[in-house]
């Protein structure tokens, strides 16, 4: 065993598509995950997130390049990496004529879990999912929600050494989601790993590690969330709604913008107090605050598209 | 690393009992669907017990049979709505559940929840026709036969689907087709005879002349039994290590 849960290495997949050209949802993405992270993918709608946890979770053959789980490759040898991993698809369902709790157990009993092991990490998941309550209705009688909450619990109660979860949060109701998050972290404290898609970026921020944003098949940019901010200028900005005659003043502190008569500025956090004072002397009214994840993400992708 | 209650890595069929049970369980729900699932048989038998009563015996043997192979229906349904609609079926092939398991575990929940109307029917067989134990076993043998043929082709055809409104138009068209039209309800002898080495290689009809035949309602030639009985034995196992061998590979994409 490795020190990586996963690993890839200029992975490329290219569909076929009848009577038209091909498309190459990845285009040689590079990326590891260490035992123990939580990673997010971030990236627009068809940026190839969800192509590569179907490769790396053994649904899916690559064109090219390798991706390895716990030092396995999953193209040569996908049966002796499933008992690993344990995946919640994108949009998945549980059986609608299953309750919660039948759902959970038998698909724990299917992946060859002991009778009481079984039990046990039910009652646990479905704790943990608040789902106690709704335990015993069949899933047909489920809101989006609650459904979506028996699709995790289902995956976090296997408590495989690596997890995939496509978008695990959508329809979610905060409080679901934030249950979800808890119980994320709590099996990463247990040793587990964990992959997962979204486009909560204050889900990728709260919950990850680190971050991979990918874009047309590219990982564009990587790093935490706070790496993220600090590569679009910095992971403060200032905002002075009468500053843009000032950016002369600002410029040197990281990259500025003017948006008629205001002015922003991003700067790092131990440069914050300098740009203050000099807002100050200026006798302008300066507001700071974080830069968030979604403008860094909106940046990163936004430049580039730009750049194409 | 905690995997020492994360099974397993070998053994193709673990998992295949839970399996099997999580679809009993899916499909128990709809108890009125084990019902409806004898209307076809139902009609079919009312209207050869009209015509011929005489024939009723064949007819209900040839329901057993029929049963079995429309299963391959309900297989077809099945796996392309876990994959086309609850998109669930990623969570069980990412899994130790092996492939192979996953399409047999499905095949054989619906042949449990499904054989309790197919057994009415055998004893109302074993009754009208008075068949002997040797019959009744042939009778099961066939049946069981033809559901293993039709499970896998009805899981090969599945992989082909792409959207719900297809499977709704198309997938009753084979099992119909090839259940009622070839001589499965009524004995071999009033099917042409120059047609009937096609009826003999085709599993249903295959399975159905065997049974008419040791019942004494169809005089087979020592070679139409060699021809049914080899060509429903190959044709099962060449479809079912098929659907094995393609269970495998559409976990990958086709």
């Amino acid at each position: 065993m490795t020190g990586e849960a996963l690993r890839s290495e200029n992975l490329r997949k290219v569909y076929s598509v009848r009577g038209a050209a091909p498309v190459e949802a990845l285009a040689g993405v590079s990326m590891t995950v260490r035992r123990g992270e939580r990673v997010s993918l971030l990236g627009r709608n068809g940026a190839g997130k969800t192509t590569f946890l179907k490769i790396a979770s053994t649904l899916l053959r690559p064109s090219s390049g390798t991706v390895e789980v716990f030092g396995v490759d999953v193209d040569r040898s996908p049966e002796q990496v499933r008992p690993f991993i344990a995946v919640v698809p994108q949009e998945g369902k549980p059986f609608f004529h299953l309750t919660p709790r039948e759902q959970v157990y038998t698909y724990l009993r299917a992946r060859g879990l002991p009778r009481e092991t079984s039990k046990a990490r039910t009652e646990e998941a479905l704790q943990q999912m608040g789902l106690v309550e709704i335990a015993d209705r069949l899933s047909i009688t489920l809101s989006g929600g609650q459904r979506q909450r028996t699709m995790v619990a289902t995956v976090i109660a296997t408590q495989a050494p690596l997890l995939f979860l496509d978008e695990p949060t959508i329809g979610m109701d905060p409080f679901a989601r934030r249950d979800v998050w808890e119980s994320l972290r709590r099996l990463t404290e247990r040793g587990s790993t964990i992959l997962l898609t979204t486009h909560y970026l204050d889900e990728a921020e709260a919950l990850s590690h680190r971050l991979y944003i990918v874009e047309r098949g590219e990982v564009l940019v990587s790093g935490t969330a706070e790496e993220l901010k600090r590569s679009v200028g910095g992971s403060m900005q200032v905002s002075m709604p009468e500053g843009a005659p000032y950016i002369e003043l600002f410029r040197s502190f990281g990259p500025c913008l003017a948006d008629g008569s205001a002015l922003e500025v991003r700067v790092d956090p131990e440069r914050l107090s300098e740009v203050m004072e000099v807002a100050a002397r200026a006798q302008l009214e300066a507001r700071m605050e974080p830069v968030s994840l979604e403008e860094a993400f909106l940046r990163a992708v936004g430049r580039s598209i730009d750049e194409d | 690393m905690r995997t020492e209650t994360v099974l397993p890595t070998r053994g193709a069929f673990r998992g295949l009992p839970a399996f099997v049970w999580t679809e009993v369980l899916e499909q128990a729900h709809e108890q009125l669907a084990t019902a409806t699932s004898m209307v076809t048989q139902g009609v079919l038998l009312v209207f050869v017990y009209i015509l011929n009563p005489g024939l009723l015996g064949v007819a209900l043997a040839g329901a057993v049979i029929f049963s079995t192979f429309t299963m391959g229906q309900r297989v077809l349904n099945e796996a392309a709505y876990i994959r086309i609609d609850y998109k669930a079926n990623d969570l069980y092939l990412a899994s130790p559940l092996s492939p192979e398991a996953y399409f047999v575990g499905m095949a054989g929940g619906i042949l449990v929840v499904y054989a309790t109307p197919v057994a009415v029917l055998g004893v109302l067989a074993v009754l009208v026709a008075h068949l002997t134990l040797a019959d009744g076993l042939l009778l099961v043998v066939v049946a069981g036969t033809v559901w293993l043929f039709a499970a896998s082709i009805g899981y090969i055809l599945s992989t082909f689907f792409r959207d719900n409104r297809a499977i709704w138009a198309y997938s009753s068209l084979f099992f119909n087709v090839f259940g009622v039209l070839p001589p499965v309800f009524y004995p071999i002898g009033l099917f042409p005879e120059a047609l009937r080495p096609v009826a003999l290689l085709m599993p249903p009809s295959a399975a159905a002349a065997l049974v008419q035949g040791a019942i004494g309602k169809a005089t087979l030639s020592s070679g139409d039994i060699v021809l049914a009985t080899l060509g429903l034995a190959v044709e099962t196992l060449v479809v079912f290590f098929f659907a094995i061998y393609w269970a495998r590979r559409t976990v990958r994409g086709v």
